[in-house]
């Protein structure tokens, strides 16, 4: 109980100080994860969106591939781009083998099917009369597309949230393609994984108190945007 | 103005529209009628050029549509579907949300809603959301969203059916204001025969996705007996005696002028002979003649007489009356 009790007053003495390895790492976990959600939601709801409107030979299968990388582990999809990215691998000129833009990878290759297999299932849950009113009141397809988002709105607001959620929590991806490096590639995730190991319990402890205060800002921060969408 | 030419639609392989020809003129009204289920909505979609025929074309103003409208035709085009949708917003937001695809300038937008909302007596909905309207009010309010827009033709898919008589009746009126303030086509799917009959200048019946040769009421889609020659077919709680080769599934054609109406049973060769209460009687728009409607019990049959006819029997609702016809007149598709 003690060792807990330590571990949480260093926390706060920590995160009280603004200790800038703490903030450090938060800023990287941050934009890490900002960027990566942006780049899964951007290609994630558009496709999420085509496979739950259009008819093709091939959607069945497509939406199970999607809805079956939900479930794919991430230290699988970390080694898959370590082998991709590694000096030897076809995409090693690019010299991004232990970057944050690495890391972003292995978080959009891992979000990606959280946006494209949610928002199919919030499109799909919107009346099939929205689409066709706005057609029928002269909607392009984008119109049309933008139409039947904002009747998802919230549903839609959630797969951003689950996105951000997936990235911001991620760690075995980060590890393997960002490989830890102080000031460089160390998220959140991996710094708790470090210092619990190195025995630092405070440190991790203050930086998992960190990741919890991420989650909840930008979840509180969507629930406002929501509510002001509510009109 | 819009014109379909040998046009076969499917959906799953199943043809369910087949028409060699269907043209709805530039400034005409065009009812059309038939069950559920007979191609109705579908050929609405077509003219809306929401959907390409599987085969045949579309022509608008005699020029073939591509099989993807582009967007400046099919702005000239609107559909209120049947069940209507509003988005979510106010019924204002609702109205200019057409208006504001084509760029129409707020000044001019204020107008046309304002114009609208007069007519259809929409002002006191202006602020609301669809979750506050009845099932009449959303109605009443997508025709007004299509109205806004106006386009050189409207297509609506049963436009009277959440709408009290007294609502239906303003529809009506709106609409007949819109055509004579400018050059309109319309095309009503309904199968409520008496708005079709008092308002519209051209009615044609569809069944099983074909027109139909013959008037539209006393359409009965049936189960026939296999055999040769004269059949008792059950359409609800009576039997219609029809001369026929064909067994399965047929839309049965019962033509109003040919069924013979009388107050009591007389003798004579029809070989159906029905008795039944009137309950009610529509003066069809564009002659002397009356159109009867009665309860054959629980089933509805409709007869043409003329009115001089009408009155000598003293065809009142509420009077018992019996309707004649032969069993050759019946005709079966």
């Amino acid at each position: 109980m003690d060792f807990l009790a330590e571990g949480l007053r260093r926390a706060w003495t920590l995160l009280l100080a603004g200790d800038s390895e703490v903030y450090g790492i938060a800023l990287l976990t941050l934009k890490v994860a900002v960027v990566a959600t942006a780049i899964s939601c951007t290609a994630g709801l558009p496709l999420g969106y085509f496979l739950a409107t259009r008819v093709f030979w091939g959607r069945r299968a497509a939406l199970t591939v999607v809805n079956t990388a939900l479930a794919f582990p991430t230290v699988v999809v970390g080694l898959l781009l370590y082998g991709l990215l590694s000096r030897r691998g076809p995409l090693g000129g690019l010299g991004w083998l232990y970057t944050w833009q690495a890391i972003v990878i292995g978080d959009v290759l891992l979000a990606l099917p959280i946006a494209a297999a949610l928002s199919a299932a919030a499109v799909q849950g919107v009346d099939p009369r929205i689409r066709r009113t706005a057609e029928t009141l002269g909607a392009g397809p984008w119109r049309a597309a933008w139409t039947v988002a904002r009747e998802a709105r919230f549903a839609l607001a959630a797969v951003i949230t689950a996105a951000f959620g997936q990235v911001v929590a991620e760690i075995g991806a980060a590890m393997i393609v960002g490989g830890n490096i102080r000031g460089q590639t160390r998220t959140l995730t991996t710094a708790v994984a470090l210092y619990t190991a190195q025995g630092d319990f405070g440190l991790a402890l203050a930086l998992g108190l960190v990741l919890v205060l991420l989650a909840l800002v930008v979840n509180i921060a969507l629930q406002v945007l929501q509510g002001r969408g509510n009109a | 103005m819009l014109e379909l030419r040998a046009v076969r639609h499917r959906y799953a392989g199943r043809v369910v529209l087949d028409l060699e020809q269907f043209t709805l003129p530039r400034t005409g009204s065009v009812a059309v009628v038939g069950h559920n289920g007979a191609g109705k909505s579908t050929l609405l979609r077509l003219l809306a050029l929401l959907e390409a025929p599987t085969e045949g074309r579309i022509s608008f103003d005699g020029t073939a549509v591509p099989r993807r409208a582009p967007a400046s035709l099919r702005r000239r085009v609107t559909l209120v579907e049947q069940r209507p949708i509003l988005f979510r917003g106010t019924v204002r937001e609702n109205l200019e949300y057409g208006l504001r695809l084509r760029d129409v300038g707020r000044a001019a937008v204020n107008g046309i809603i304002g114009d609208l909302v007069d007519r259809l007596g929409l002002a006191p909905l202006l602020d609301r959301r669809r979750h506050e309207l009845s099932d009449g009010e959303v109605q009443r309010v997508a025709v007004a969203r299509a109205l806004a827009l106006r386009t050189d033709v409207l297509l609506l898919d049963e436009p009277a059916s959440s709408a009290d008589r007294a609502a239906a009746g303003a529809l009506y009126r709106a609409l007949a204001l819109e055509r004579a303030a400018r050059p309109l086509a319309v095309c009503i799917a309904s199968h409520q025969l008496e708005d079709a009959y008092r308002w519209a200048d051209d009615i044609r019946s569809l069944a099983e996705g074909r027109l139909s040769p013959v008037t539209p009421e006393n359409l009965f889609r049936v189960d026939l007996p296999p055999g040769d020659g004269v059949k008792h077919v059950p359409v609800g709680s009576i039997a219609i005696v029809v001369m026929t080769d064909r067994s399965g599934p047929a839309v049965l054609a019962v033509p109003p002028t040919d069924i013979f109406v009388s107050r009591e049973r007389v003798p004579s060769s029809a070989r159906n002979v029905l008795t039944g209460r009137v309950t009610g009687l529509a003066i069809e728009h564009r002659g002397a003649g009356v159109h009867v409607r009665a309860d054959m019990g629980g089933v509805e049959l409709i007869a043409a007489v003329t009115a001089d006819a009408a009155r000598d029997l003293a065809l009142t609702p509420g009077a018992s009356v019996v309707f004649s016809f032969k069993a050759s007149a019946v005709q079966v598709f």
